[in-house]
């Protein structure tokens, strides 16, 4: 296009003035295209990344080396390479009683960090990633978190849960029933979630390290979508004991239930403020389902997040409070799209199908589902990567802090 | 007894029956045992909100009901709505005539959704196709106290597949009989 407006006037002048002429404008519409081509995705070049060597020693160095690489690699913020190269080096021992890690900043030969990882098995090289991830990007790793799913076919659904990168999964329930909706407590200490072991749908709370559980919504109707406050001491959740699917909040072991909609419509899916004041939810109330935030401490206003979806369940707050990730239906695909909590505008963030997104520590990544296996979205550059898992069907991810 | 002595008697009557309403009683959301589940505040009187609290689950359990008496009467929805069509509703008087001739009976109204839904959604949705079949009944006459409600959202599906066809038979409310044990 360009170049039929500007050709007809070039035929007199100077062949390279002619070719810059060209050539220039043409140069500067792929720029433009390609910018409007990726909308807000950013397209970050993988040589442009820090580069950390990673060289850890030990009984376990062989294994700390490789989980550390691929946790960096993970991130789309760092690149990994060879320990002879590098911007960073990353060292240390790894043992059966843990990781000590150290970090040199090879440009000026300081020492960024040196410390011993404690955590269980893997944990402690995930650990170790985290600290790097921080130092070197100044975002939080969330290789460490605690990564919860259900996961079977239909009819029997149980929740497993499995590190960031998709080693270690454990099944931890096994009731041969459904277990739904399942929320992991920011620390990771305990699980809220929906089962049918009753033959209700009801709500329990398991405290993960001594696997006790607790059944703590058994009202009539359905109990399910619990949603862990951030300070871990209440839980909202979708209750229809009232004759319609309502939002509540309840202290954790059941009691102290206070009321949050009162509508025509079905509200579910409530998600915290990190500041553990106010809930996003879905509401059908005005036809399809939309998203709306409402105070947490009682029945008020409720304020409509305008999407420009038609359907829009699953709301997810990140952590430091400027973002709601949720699912929408376009096509009859789900896609996953987020919503700036202060410009109160939103953009869909997959092209390739995803559902009931989960944000991680760092506001940046989050973890959604689409057709039964687990991914890992940065939101930033919009990549997408598979967490590969070794059981299949999985969904409702929900990720520790 | 004359008529005189029967109205006071009725209404005393009506009272003692009211008293024995299970959404009145403290501790109704509780099946006793491991937890202490608080009993809910009641509908707005403004009637902004036309829901009616559900009954108490009592010694109830989904799995004792028995869906192929009524099978025939199954509902049918529209995708993504919990209204009931013009259609359907003659089931839903044959169910009455039914219970009628079978009194004594409690009614668990079970509700499902197709999959084109998240999960949570579906299952909210399965409820209130389930709630409006309840509230449906109870125009019809039904006890409200009889009729229990469940949903199962997608989660189990009367035909696999991802045609219109099975997404359709999968919209539905099916009717299950509880029989009080002897």
């Amino acid at each position: 296009m360009a170049v039929h407006l500007i050709f007809p006037s070039l035929l007199n002048l100077p062949a390279n003035v002619k070719y810059l002429s060209i050539w220039l404008p043409l140069i500067l519409l792929a720029g433009l295209l390609t910018t409007q081509l990726h909308g807000q995705g950013v397209t970050v070049e993988v040589s442009t990344l820090p580069r950390v060597g990673v060289s850890i020693s030990g009984s376990l160095g062989g294994g700390a080396t490789e989980i550390v690489s691929n946790d960096l690699k993970r991130t789309g913020m760092i690149s990994p390479v060879g320990s002879g190269s590098g911007d960073y080096l990353a060292s240390g021992e790894a043992t059966e009683s843990g990781v000590s890690g150290r970090l040199v900043n090879k440009k000026t030969g300081a020492d960024v960090f040196s410390q011993t990882f404690t955590g269980k098995g893997r944990l402690a090289a995930h650990q170790f990633s985290d600290a790097i991830t921080q130092a070197v990007t100044g975002l939080p790793g969330f290789a460490s978190s605690k990564l919860g799913f259900v996961a079977g076919s239909v009819r029997v659904q149980e929740f497993y849960l499995a590190d960031m990168d998709g080693f270690n999964t454990r099944e931890v329930t096994h009731d041969g029933t459904i277990s739904a909706s399942p929320s992991l407590s920011r620390d990771g200490s305990k699980l809220a979630y929906t089962s049918y072991k009753s033959g209700y749908a009801d709500v329990y709370v398991i405290d993960l390290a001594s696997g006790a559980r607790n059944r703590v919504a058994f009202f009539p109707g359905i109990n399910s979508g619990p949603s862990f406050s951030p300070d871990g001491s209440l839980i909202a959740l979708t209750l229809s004991k009232d004759g319609n699917p309502e939002i509540y909040t309840m202290s954790t072991d059941g009691g102290s239930l206070n009321r949050i909609t009162r509508t025509r419509g079905s509200e579910t899916s409530p998600s915290w403020s990190p500041t553990g004041d106010r809930l996003v939810y879905s509401s059908d109330d005005r036809g399809s389902p939309q998203l709306f935030i409402s105070s947490a401490s009682g029945v008020s206003d409720m304020d409509h997040l305008v999407t420009g979806n038609s359907y829009c369940t699953k709301p997810d707050w990140s952590p430091d409070g400027k973002w709601i990730a949720f699912t929408t239906r376009l096509g009859g695909q789900f896609q996953i799209g987020v919503y700036d909590v202060a410009k109160r505008t939103a953009q869909l963030i997959t092209t390739a199908g995803g559902q009931d997104p989960a944000w991680t520590r760092d506001s940046r990544h989050l973890v959604y589902a689409n057709n039964g296996r687990l991914h890992l979205l940065d939101t930033v550059s919009h990549q997408s990567l598979p967490i590969e898992m070794s059981v299949s069907g999985c969904g409702e991810p929900t990720v520790s802090r | 007894m004359n008529n005189k002595c029967r109205l006071p008697l009725l209404i005393a009557l009506t009272f003692a029956l009211a008293a024995c309403d299970d959404t009145k009683n403290p501790n109704y959301g509780s099946m006793g045992g491991d937890s202490s589940g608080l009993p809910g505040d009641q509908v707005n009187a403004n009637g902004d909100n036309s829901s009616i609290p559900l009954a108490s689950r009592g010694g109830v359990n989904p799995n004792d009901a028995d869906y192929s008496v009524l099978a025939a009467d199954t509902v049918y929805f529209d995708f993504d709505k919990s209204t009931i069509s013009a259609s359907e509703r003659g089931k839903l008087t044959a169910v009455s005539e039914w219970i009628k001739a079978n009194p004594g009976r409690s009614l668990f109204l079970a509700g499902h959704a197709d999959k084109r839904g998240t999960p949570e959604y579906n299952r909210a949705l399965g409820e209130r196709r389930a709630l409006a079949v309840r509230e449906y009944l109870v125009g019809l006459g039904l006890p409200a106290a009889s009729l229990y409600t469940n949903s199962y959202g997608a989660d189990r599906p009367a035909v696999d597949g991802d045609t219109e066809e099975a997404f359709a038979k999968n919209r539905r409310v099916e009717i299950g009989v509880i029989t009080p044990k002897q």
